[in-house]
C-alpha cells in the first residue's frame, strides 16, 4: 500500500493536514507517537483552559461583593477540576479522531522513523513495519527546554519538578509552587495555581515577563499579579535545584525560593530526534528545527515540514495555518504562510492578547508610526463589568501607509476581539477603511474603534 | 415548454415581422476562436451602405479578416469600436433604413449611443453624478478603454485605473473589467496607493494580494515553481511572457530575421590558459586577485584581439558600419529571469583582474534583478559561455546591430603528436557567429585564428 502523504506527528499541524488533504482525496497516513490531538490539546493549551476557567468561576465567588453578591464558602476541588479538564480534552480528542476517519486518514498511534527515499517514494517505518508514500509532512512538534541545571533531571524524575504535561494533572494544590520561566505557559500557570491557593513565586531571567508582549502591558500584568500575591524575581538565573527549594541568582546574590512543586516552563524546542530526518537529509538549523520556506517545503523535494517543528512560531494556529499552506502547496494551489498577523494570548485574568508589532518590535525595524494608547475606561461594557480595572489597548498605525500593523491588549474578553485586529493587520486596510466599520456596542471590542479615531490624521 | 414558446415568440416578434433592419455579427472564423478585436471601421454610423462594400476589418491572433455588407441600407448603429474584444456572433452593427428602430439589436454590454437611449433628464443627472465620483480616475487622459468596458466598469462599480489592460495598445477592454469585478483588485488597501498596475509583484497578500511588503521589495519576474502534485490533473502550464522574456524574443527574432548569419568552430589548445589559471588560483590570496576563471581569460584574450578585427568590434544597421576603437564587450547572463546581457566598458583598457571583478559585479547584478539598465546597452561585441554546460559547438545569435558574436564551448580531450609522441590534451571549442552583410568569412576566420594563438601562448599576450 503506498500513500499519497505520510504525516508524522498527529498535533494541530498534523491532524488539521491529515484533514485537509484527505478532504482532497489523498490517501493519506498519520503517525501519533503519544496522543492525537497533540501537546495543545492534551496537555497545553486546552486543558490549562478548562483549569483556568475553573479559577475564573472560584475568582467571581471571591470577588463578588464590590458587584452586590454575596457568596460565602466556596471552595475549589481540584480533584473535580482535574476530572473536568480530562473530560474536555477526551471530548475534543474524540471529534480529532472522528474528523480523520471522516477525511478516511489512516492512523497509525506509534512512533514513526524516516528509512530512506526509495524509487517507490519515501519509506518510514513504525515497530518494523514499513510504510511508503509520495510526500513526507513532517509535524513532529515540541519538547520542553530541560537545561543541564543541576537537580533539575533528579528533580524531575522525582516527581518535585515539573512540566506543562505533569501540572496539569496534579490533584493537589501544592502549598509553594515556584514557577521558572515567565511566558506564557507560566503565567497561565501562575494564574491559576494563585487563584487556587498556591505561593507562587516566578522566576525569570528576563527584566520582564510575557516574552515578546509589550513591555507597558507586561508591567500592568505583572502589577495585577503582584496584588494578587505572586512574587516575580525578575533578572534572575536558576543555578541549582535542591529537594525543597529553587536556587537563583538576583542582582548579583544567591536567593533560595522553597518550594513544594516546581514548574520549568523556560520555553520549548523542536522535536527532530531520532526522526530518521538524516536518512533523507532534511537540512536543520542549530536549535533542531526544520528549515522551511514560506511554502513549507524543505530542503529535500517533497518534503515537508509545518507546525512547531519549525521552530518559527511555535503556536497551534500557526501550526494549522502552516499545515494548510503545505497542503494546498502539495495539492498544487499555490500559498504562502505569512507571520505578521499572528495573534497571540495569555490567558490570565486580566487577559493580554497582541496581534502584529509592538513598539519596541516597530522600531526595531524602522517603521514610520505612530502608537495611540487607551485606558480600557473608554469602552462602556468595560466599566460596566470590572471594577477598579486598569487595562489598556495600544493600536500602531504605519504612518506612510496609513494601515494598522500592531494591536496590543490587556483586559477580558482580549483573547476573543484580537482576530478582528488580526483580520485588520492581514488585510491592510486603510485606517480610513476601518473607520467605516461598525462595532457592536457596548463591547469591549469599541476600543479599537475608538483608538482609530485618536491617529492624527 | 411554455417558457420556451414565450422566448421565441419574443425573438420573432423583434427581428422578423414588420422590421427590415438587419443585424450582422462578427464572424466566427474557426473553432477555437472565441473572439475578435475590431481593428478598422470602414464605414460610419449614418453612411450608405452597398453590397460588397467592407463594414470593418477585424483580427484574431492569428490573420486579419475584412467583413463586407450582404445587403445594402443605412449604417444605423455601430455597438463596439476599434480595439475592442468582441466575442463572435455578437451583434456587431445594423443596417436598415432611417428611422427604424433598432434597440432590440444592442448586444448586452455594449455600447450605445446616448441619443439612441430614452432618456429621463433626471436619472441621468444622478446617474452622471455618480459616474464622477465613481470613475474619477477614468477622466484621465492616458486611460485608454473600450466603450463597452466603460459601460461594464459603471454598472459594476469598478475602478478602471486598476483594470490590467490586455486589449490591443494597451487599451482596456471588456474581459479586463470582467476579471478586475469578479477578482477585484489583487491589491491590499494599503498597498494601493504605491501598486504599479503594469508591474508585476510577487503576491504574498491573503488571498493572493499584493501586500506593502510585497511592493517594497520590488517587481519581480521569476516565477516560482510550484510542486507538481498528484492532483494536478492539466498536462502543461501556461504562462504569460514577462516583459524581459518578450525583449529577448523580439530582439533574437529580429537578429535572425534581418541578418545573414553564419557561424563557423575553432578549436584551440587550452593547456596555456588552464596552467594560467591554475597559477593565479594558487596565488590568490597572496596576491589579492579575483578568482579569475576561465571565460574572464577569453574575455580578456578577445579584447586584446578584437582591435585588429575592427569589422568584428561594430555596429551595421544596413546602411553604414559604425566602427568602435574602444571594446565595449557584452557578456551573457544566465538569470532566473532569462538571458541578459551586461557590458563590460572600455574592456580592452581594463586588466584581467578588473574585468573578472567586474564581470562578477555584473553577474551578480543581473541574477538579483537590480542592474542599472544602462549597463544592458552599449555593448561593441558579445561572448556567450555554455562552456560549462558541456556544449561543444553551437550557433549564437548575434546582439543587433553588432556585427559578431563569440560562443565559448567546452573542453574536450583531443590528442595531438609532438615529437612523434601522441600526446593528449584539453581542447576548447569557440564558435563565432558574423553578420556576413557586413563581414566575409575570410577576415572572420582570421580574427578568430588570431584569437586561437592568444589563447594558446597567453602568457606571451599578456606580456605585449
Amino acid at each position: 500500500m503506498k500513500y499519497d502523504l505520510i504525516v508524522i506527528g498527529g498535533g494541530p499541524a498534523g491532524y488539521l493536514a491529515a484533514e485537509r488533504a484527505g478532504a482532497k482525496g489523498l490517501n493519506v497516513l498519520l503517525f501519533e507517537k503519544r496522543n492525537l490531538g497533540g501537546v495543545c490539546l492534551n496537555e497545553g493549551c486546552v486543558p490549562s483552559k478548562a483549569l483556568l476557567y475553573s479559577a475564573k468561576i472560584y475568582d467571581y465567588t471571591k470577588h463578588s461583593e464590590q458587584y452586590g453578591v454575596k457568596v460565602t464558602g466556596s471552595s475549589l476541588d481540584q480533584e473535580v477540576v482535574i476530572k473536568r479538564k480530562n473530560k474536555v480534552v477526551k471530548t475534543l480528542v474524540t471529534g480529532v479522531k472522528g474528523a480523520l476517519k471522516k477525511n478516511n486518514v489512516t492512523v497509525v498511534e506509534k512512533t514513526a522513523k524516516i528509512e530512506k527515499k526509495s524509487s517507490e517514494g519515501f519509506v518510514v517505518s513504525a515497530d518494523s513495519e514499513l510504510y511508503t508514500g509520495d510526500r513526507l509532512l513532517i509535524c513532529s512538534g515540541s519538547e520542553p527546554i530541560m537545561p543541564p541545571i543541576p537537580g533539575l533531571l533528579e528533580g524531575y524524575q522525582k516527581g518535585f519538578i515539573l512540566t506543562n504535561r505533569e501540572i496539569l494533572d496534579l490533584t493537589n494544590i501544592p502549598k509553594t509552587l515556584v514557577i521558572v520561566g515567565g511566558g506564557v505557559i507560566g503565567l497561565e500557570m501562575a494564574s491559576y495555581f494563585n487563584s487556587a491557593g498556591s505561593k507562587v513565586t516566578v522566576v525569570e531571567m528576563l527584566d520582564r515577563i510575557g516574552g515578546p508582549i509589550d513591555e507597558e502591558i507586561a508591567d500592568l500584568l505583572r502589577k495585577e499579579y503582584e496584588k494578587k500575591g505572586i512574587t516575580f524575581n525578575l533578572g534572575s538565573k536558576v543555578t541549582s535545584f535542591t529537594e525543597k527549594s529553587v536556587v537563583f541568582e538576583k542582582d548579583g546574590k544567591t536567593l533560595e525560593a522553597d518550594a513544594e512543586k516546581v514548574l520549568v516552563s523556560i520555553g520549548r524546542k523542536p522535536s527532530t530526534k531520532n526522526l530518521g530526518l538524516e536518512n533523507i537529509g532534511v537540512e536543520t538549523d542549530k536549535r533542531g528545527a526544520i528549515v522551511t520556506d514560506s511554502m513549507g517545503r524543505t530542503n529535500v523535494a517533497e518534503v515537508y515540514a509545518a507546525g512547531d517543528v519549525n521552530g518559527v512560531s511555535m503556536l497551534a494556529h500557526t501550526a494549522y495555518r502552516e499545515a494548510e499552506v503545505c497542503i494546498n502547496n502539495i495539492l498544487g494551489k499555490k500559498d504562502v504562510m505569512r507571520y505578521s498577523a499572528i495573534p497571540s494570548v495569555i490567558y490570565t485574568n486580566p487577559e493580554v492578547a497582541s496581534v502584529g508589532e509592538t513598539v519596541a518590535t516597530a522600531k526595531q525595524k524602522n517603521m514610520d508610526f505612530e502608537s495611540v494608547t487607551l485606558s480600557m475606561k473608554f469602552s462602556g461594557r468595560y466599566v460596566a463589568e470590572n471594577e477598579g480595572g486598569n487595562g489598556i489597548c495600544k493600536v500602531l498605525r504605519e504612518k506612510n501607509t496609513n494601515r494598522l500593523i500592531g494591536v496590543s491588549l490587556i483586559g477580558n474578553y482580549a483573547s476573543e476581539i484580537i482576530y478582528g485586529a488580526a483580520m485588520m493587520i492581514e488585510t491592510q486596510m486603510t485606517v480610513d477603511d476601518l473607520k467605516e466599520l461598525v462595532f457592536p456596542h457596548p463591547t469591549v471590542c469599541e476600543i479599537i474603534r475608538e483608538a482609530l479615531f485618536s491617529f492624527n490624521e | 415548454m411554455l417558457e420556451s414558446n414565450s422566448v421565441q415568440f419574443f425573438v420573432h416578434n423583434t427581428n422578423g415581422g414588420t422590421y427590415m433592419a438587419t443585424a450582422v455579427i462578427m464572424p466566427r472564423q474557426g473553432n477555437t476562436v472565441e473572439s475578435c478585436v475590431v481593428s478598422k471601421w470602414h464605414k460610419k454610423k449614418g453612411d450608405k451602405v452597398n453590397i460588397g462594400d467592407i463594414l470593418f476589418t477585424y483580427e484574431t491572433d492569428k490573420a486579419t479578416f475584412d467583413e463586407e455588407a450582404k445587403i445594402e441600407g443605412i449604417l444605423l448603429e455601430t455597438f463596439f469600436e476599434e480595439g475592442d474584444d468582441v466575442p463572435c456572433l455578437l451583434n456587431m452593427c445594423v443596417i436598415g433604413e432611417l428611422g427604424e428602430d433598432i434597440s432590440s439589436f444592442s448586444p448586452e454590454g455594449a455600447t450605445v449611443k446616448e441619443a439612441e437611449k430614452p432618456i429621463e433628464d433626471k436619472k441621468e443627472e444622478v446617474k452622471k453624478e455618480a459616474e464622477s465620483l465613481t470613475v474619477q480616475k477614468s477622466e484621465n487622459e492616458d486611460l485608454k478603454i473600450s466603450p463597452r468596458a466603460k459601460n461594464l466598469a459603471d454598472k459594476t462599480n469598478v475602478d478602471v485605473t486598476y483594470a490590467n489592460a490586455t486589449g490591443p495598445n494597451g487599451r482596456i477592454i471588456e474581459r479586463d473589467i470582467q476579471a478586475l469585478a469578479k477578482d477585484g483588485l489583487k491589491v491590499t488597501s494599503a498597498a494601493k496607493p504605491a501598486y504599479d498596475q503594469t508591474a508585476s509583484y510577487n503576491a504574498t497578500g491573503i488571498g493572493g494580494r499584493i501586500t506593502v511588503e510585497d511592493i517594497r521589495k520590488g517587481v519581480v519576474t521569476p516565477v516560482e515553481t510550484v510542486t507538481v502534485s498528484v492532483a494536478d490533473t492539466q498536462d502543461y502550464t501556461e504562462e504569460k511572457l514577462s516583459n524581459i522574456r518578450k525583449v529577448i524574443a523580439k530582439t533574437m527574432h529580429a537578429s535572425i530575421s534581418q541578418m545573414a548569419q553564419l557561424t563557423m568552430n575553432a578549436a584551440f589548445d587550452a593547456t596555456s590558459i588552464m596552467n594560467y589559471r591554475a597559477m593565479v588560483k594558487n596565488n590568490t590570496e597572496r596576491l589579492g586577485l579575483a578568482n579569475i576563471t576561465i571565460n574572464d581569460i577569453v574575455v580578456y584574450a578577445v579584447a586584446k584581439t578584437l582591435l585588429a578585427h575592427k569589422d568584428l568590434n561594430a555596429h551595421f544597421n544596413g546602411e553604414s558600419i559604425k566602427r568602435f576603437n574602444k571594446v565595449h564587450m557584452g557578456v551573457a547572463i544566465d538569470t532566473p529571469r532569462g538571458l541578459m546581457v551586461p557590458t563590460v566598458f572600455n574592456c580592452d583598457m581594463k586588466s584581467l583582474n578588473d574585468i573578472s571583478l567586474e564581470v562578477k559585479d555584473l553577474a551578480g547584478k543581473c541574477k538579483t534583478g537590480n542592474i542599472n539598465p544602462d549597463l544592458l546597452t552599449g555593448g561593441t561585441f558579445t561572448i556567450t559561455n555554455l562552456g560549462n554546460l558541456g556544449v561543444e559547438s553551437f550557433t549564437p545569435v548575434i546582439n543587433p546591430p553588432q556585427t559578431a558574436i563569440l560562443g565559448v564551448c567546452g573542453l574536450v580531450t583531443r590528442i595531438k603528436e609532438e615529437n612523434g609522441q601522441i600526446k593528449p590534451y584539453q581542447a576548447m571549442g569557440l564558435s563565432l557567429t558574423i553578420d556576413h552583410r557586413i563581414v566575409d568569412g575570410a577576415p572572420a576566420a582570421r580574427f578568430l585564428k588570431d584569437l586561437c594563438t592568444n589563447l594558446e601562448n597567453f602568457e606571451m599576450m599578456l606580456a605585449k
